[in-house]
This record gives structure tokens, C-alpha cells and sequence, in this order.
């Protein structure tokens, strides 16, 4: 508990220099993205004309819009499910091994210890045409070949390095979770003669629904942030068939310098992100704490 | 153990280390192509063919020395700030009553679920008025504090007991005191999990980069590789793969040299 201490000038004081720069590095920018939305802004000469809601309706009507939009959801779609699945088996083989846990643990962990762009950088070269290491194993046996330049490839190829990205990070957050679970439980469940889905359905899963909601929230957010691999890949390419939301607000703002189109962008992308992580606490949040008490 | 446990073992293993090669590959295939002559980058190269060349080259085209000290550099202004503007902040709301807490802690809150990405163009916009583009100050900005961090420290600081506070306070510790005579030495364990998040964080950041870099001068290691990548786009993937080598080094040596802690550090991020 808190002590009861009277309010002393001191201590305000602690709490200036980190709530200053929240409110002028966090606070004042969303604030200001809200305004910018509104205006014809150029950054080269410094005007501002005010033109109401025409960003919002330039921007969110746009063939560019809808197809970064449709591309982020199926770029969630792909690399989402797939990087908890994995994650998931792996985490359990890695619990279930009596040596080496460590090992393997850290063996996954690799990549979320590594910068992404210059893994990124790699990765291009082994999706490299033909002769890369994907064409010439994968690419020979499914008959897909030269992911990044094709404009339905290229953005399954981006999908691949985020899910390698992420999948040791839940590994580590399912193996904390896995670490939680009574092992009188487990133990009582397999004298009671259950097999091993069931020992997993009944006892392991529901101990861990806490650290399947936070990985799920985490890696949703992650997958809506994607930004090195799409930069050092493909660029968004080819015309426009890996352009996510978050590449399409730098893209846009940044490199276009279209200030109040990246703004409209943004905003899209803060509702977007505010709006799942919402619906899933809702939801899948919401059942586990009911399932919690089975 | 019976005989049908040590196969299944064994199986498990099998298994893991199938999926293990996918994790890995892409590392071996950087190194191998990075120490690979051009000519022989498509195959046919063995093990006395390796050579330094690449690395020769990638290090004549980009000044690597330089893009390390600037990433260094930002690692260091963005740690050191971070801790001392969050580690008070935290004491204050862990352990101090006052009118406004509940709104401090909910400003909080709100900060550590706006992305990163969200701020980027009106911050751009503001960092470019200022005629501060291009430069270190631009790149360590937005980062100068961390909801994250004051989240963290408070938490932590809320499971220490309240007899060190209250003893410290018999001895008539003040308030600065406090926070670098008593919460300082107890909240070591807190401090290196947050200062691996936060040097990871910013030594891999290629995104902020992105935003406020124009040229070269201040180029951090991300920003350097992505631009060298471009520019050698289709050819010598041998120099390529020699430079993202060279960026991916410092932090996998570390994380080898530190596993827990960096395992530690790094599933901290929830921020960001």
C-alpha cells in the first residue's frame, strides 16, 4: 500500500520532467494529427489551408486506401494465427523436453533479438528469383516462384518474415504461461486417465487464456505496426500489392510529403488498432475470465 | 525413465530442431553468402573459397564506424534519459497520494496504447518547422521518455516494502534522495530488463529513422542498411549480406553473452 503522505513540492517535482515530455512527444502529436487532418499543409513552404473534411474524402474513397486496408487485414490474417499455432507447439514441445529447454528457447528467440532490417535485407535474398534458397526448394515443389515480384506473392513473402519475427516472442510469453499451470493438475488429470489433447484442453489451456489474450493483442498490434519488412522488400510493391496501412502512412506522409492525406491515414490506423485491441478484451478476454472459473 | 518417455523425447527434439533450421536459416544463408566470393554466390563455392572481400567492400561504400557511433549515441541519450525522467515518475505515483494521481496514471495509460506509428507525421511536421531534421536531436526525440518505462518502474516499485521508505524517511532522506539513495539500489533487477527493452528498441528502430532521415550524415545502422540495400538493389548480394551481418552483430553477440536477461528485456515489449 501507498503510504499516506502529504502532497509536498518535492515531489511534483519528480513528476515534471517524464509528464512534459509525454504531453509535448505523445499527447500534443495526436492532438495535432486531428488538426493536420483537416488542412492543405506544405511542408516546403509552411502553408495552411483549411479544407474541412476533403482529406477524409480524398483519402478514404481512394483505390490506395481500400487496397492498403484490404492487404493489412490479410496480412493480419496470415501471419496472426499462424505465429500462435507455431508458437504454441513449440512452446509446449520446449515445456514438455526434460533437457535443452533453454536451448531450443533461445534458438526461436534469435530473431526478436535481431534488427529487422537487416534481416529483412537477408531474407530478399533468399526470396532472390530463381536461384534464392525459397525458389529453389519451396518455389520447385509448389510452383511459386519469384514471391517478390509477383502481386500476389509479395505480400505472403512479407507475412513470412513477420511470423518468423514473431514466433519467438510468443514462445516466450506461452512458455511463462506454461510455467504457471499446477503440475498437480496435470498430474491428477492423467491418474484420472485422460489422454494428452484432453490434459491440454482441460487443465493446460484455460490456465493459459491471460498469456493467449496479451500474445493475440500483442501480436495484432505488431501485425498492424509492419513497417521494416515491407520498406526493405518490396517497397510496398509490386504496384501497390504489399502497401499496408502502416506503409502507406509513411509512404504518403513522409516520402510524399502529403501531410494531411498521412494524417487521414493515421487516424485510420489509431481507430483501426484502439478498435481490435478493444474487441478482443471484449471477447476472447472476456470468455477467458468466465472460462477462469470452470 | 521407461523406454517409450526417452523416445518421445527424442521425437520432441526432432521436432523442435526441424523448426529450428527454418528459424536459423536465414542466418546461416547471410553468413555463408557474406564470406562467399561474388563470382561463386550462386553456388558452387566451398570451404576454401571464403573470403573477407565482401566485407572489404561492403565497409569501402558505407561508413559503417560512423552509422555504429550514431546509433550508439541515440541507444545511449534515449536509455539515460528514460531513466531519469521515469524511475521519479514511477516513485511519485507508486508511493505518493495526491490530488491528480488518478489522471497522471491515466495519461499514462493512454500513452502506452497510442503506437508509435501515430505520432510520426505531426511530429515530423513540428521537428521539420524547427529546422531540426537530419539530425540526432530529431532522432532521439520522441523517445526522450517512456509511458512504458514510468508503467514499469511504478509496478515494480509497488512490490517493494514499505518499511525501506519508512525508514529512509526516519532518517530524514528527501524526496531526490529517496528516489536515488533507496528506489535506485532496490530496483536494479527492473533497471536491466527496461534498459535492454529500451537499447534494443532504438538500436533496431528503422521506422523513426525513416521519418525524420534525409541524407546519409546521421544514417543509424537500420537506416544505413536499408539505404545500402537500395543501392546495391539486384547486385553484389554478397557486400549486402556483409553489411547486414555487420548490423545484426551487436545485438546477437549480446544476446548470446546475456541470454536471460535479453529474453527478459525484450518480451517486455509491450510498448512501443
Amino acid at each position: 500500500m501507498p503510504s499516506r503522505t502529504r502532497f509536498r513540492l518535492p515531489a511534483v517535482a519528480l513528476l515534471v520532467p517524464g509528464y512534459v515530455l509525454l504531453f509535448l512527444s505523445v499527447v500534443a502529436p495526436v492532438l495535432v494529427v486531428l488538426v493536420l487532418a483537416l488542412f492543405d499543409y506544405d511542408p516546403l513552404l509552411g502553408t495552411a489551408d483549411f479544407v474541412a473534411l476533403d482529406n477524409f474524402g480524398r483519402v478514404l474513397s481512394s483505390e490506395e486506401f481500400r487496397r492498403a486496408l484490404v492487404n493489412t487485414a490479410v496480412y493480419m490474417l496470415l501471419t496472426v494465427p499462424v505465429t500462435l499455432a507455431a508458437a504454441m507447439l513449440v512452446a509446449l514441445g520446449i515445456h514438455s523436453v526434460s533437457w535443452g529447454g533453454t536451448f531450443w528457447r533461445n534458438v526461436y528467440f534469435l530473431p526478436v533479438a535481431s534488427t529487422m532490417a537487416a534481416m529483412a535485407v537477408a531474407w530478399r535474398w533468399l526470396f532472390y528469383a530463381d536461384t534464392g534458397v525459397i525458389d529453389a526448394t519451396v518455389g520447385r515443389l509448389l510452383g511459386l516462384e519469384d514471391w517478390l515480384h509477383s502481386t500476389t506473392l509479395a505480400l505472403p513473402a512479407v507475412a513470412v518474415v513477420g511470423t518468423w519475427e514473431n514466433v519467438g516472442f510468443a514462445v516466450v510469453m506461452f512458455l511463462a504461461g506454461l510455467a504457471g499451470v499446477p503440475p498437480h493438475l496435470v498430474e491428477a488429470a492423467r491418474l484420472d486417465g485422460a489422454g494428452a489433447w484432453s490434459r491440454f484442453w482441460h487443465v493446460t489451456w484455460p490456465a493459459l487464456g491471460p498469456a493467449v489474450v496479451f500474445t493475440l493483442i500483442i501480436t495484432t498490434r505488431n501485425a498492424l505496426k509492419v513497417f521494416d519488412q515491407v520498406r526493405v522488400m518490396t517497397e510496398g510493391g509490386p504496384v501497390s500489392s504489399s502497401t499496408t496501412l502502416s506503409y502507406l502512412l509513411w509512404e504518403r506522409g513522409i516520402r510524399f510529403l502529403d501531410v494531411g492525406g498521412g494524417s487521414v491515414v493515421t487516424l485510420a490506423l489509431l481507430v483501426l488498432i484502439l478498435a481490435l485491441t478493444a474487441i478482443q478484451l471484449a471477447t476472447v478476454g472476456a470468455r477467458w475470465e468466465r472460462a477462469g472459473t470452470r | 525413465m521407461t523406454a517409450r518417455t526417452v523416445s518421445r523425447q527424442a521425437l520432441t527434439h526432432l521436432a523442435l530442431a526441424l523448426g529450428g533450421v527454418v528459424m536459423l536459416l536465414p542466418f546461416a544463408i547471410m553468413l555463408w553468402t557474406a564470406f562467399v566470393p561474388e563470382r561463386l554466390i550462386f553456388g558452387g563455392a566451398g570451404l576454401g573459397d571464403l573470403t573477407f572481400e565482401n566485407f572489404r567492400l561492403a565497409v569501402r561504400e558505407w561508413d559503417w564506424v560512423r552509422a555504429y557511433r550514431t546509433s550508439v549515441v541515440v541507444a545511449a541519450i534515449t536509455f539515460v534519459s528514460q531513466l531519469l525522467t521515469c524511475l521519479p515518475a514511477g516513485y511519485v505515483l507508486a508511493r505518493h497520494r495526491f490530488r491528480g494521481r488518478n489522471v497522471a496514471l491515466w495519461v499514462m495509460f493512454g500513452c502506452l496504447i497510442v503506437p508509435s506509428l501515430v505520432i510520426a507525421i505531426p511530429t515530423y511536421v513540428m521537428i521539420s518547422r524547427v529546422g531540426q531534421l537530419d539530425t540526432i536531436a530529431a532522432l532521439v526525440w520522441p523517445s526522450l521518455t517512456s509511458a512504458f518505462g514510468i508503467f514499469l518502474f511504478r509496478q515494480f516499485i509497488l512490490t517493494l516494502p514499505q518499511s525501506i521508505f519508512d525508514a529512509a524517511r526516519l532518517d530524514r532522506v528527501g524526496e531526490f534522495g529517496m528516489v536515488w539513495r533507496v528506489v535506485l539500489p532496490n530496483v536494479r533487477p527492473a533497471i536491466t530488463a527496461f534498459g535492454i527493452f529500451s537499447v534494443v528498441s532504438s538500436w533496431n528502430d528503422l521506422f523513426w529513422a525513416s521519418v525524420v532521415l534525409q541524407s546519409p550524415a546521421n544514417a543509424t545502422v537500420p537506416f544505413a542498411i536499408t539505404q545500402f540495400a537500395d543501392q546495391e538493389a539486384g547486385v553484389r548480394y554478397g557486400a549486402q549480406m556483409a553489411a547486414a551481418t555487420l548490423a545484426v552483430a551487436p545485438l546477437i553477440i549480446a544476446f548470446l553473452v546475456a541470454q536471460r536477461q535479453f529474453v527478459r528485456g525484450i518480451s517486455l515489449n509491450v510498448a512501443d
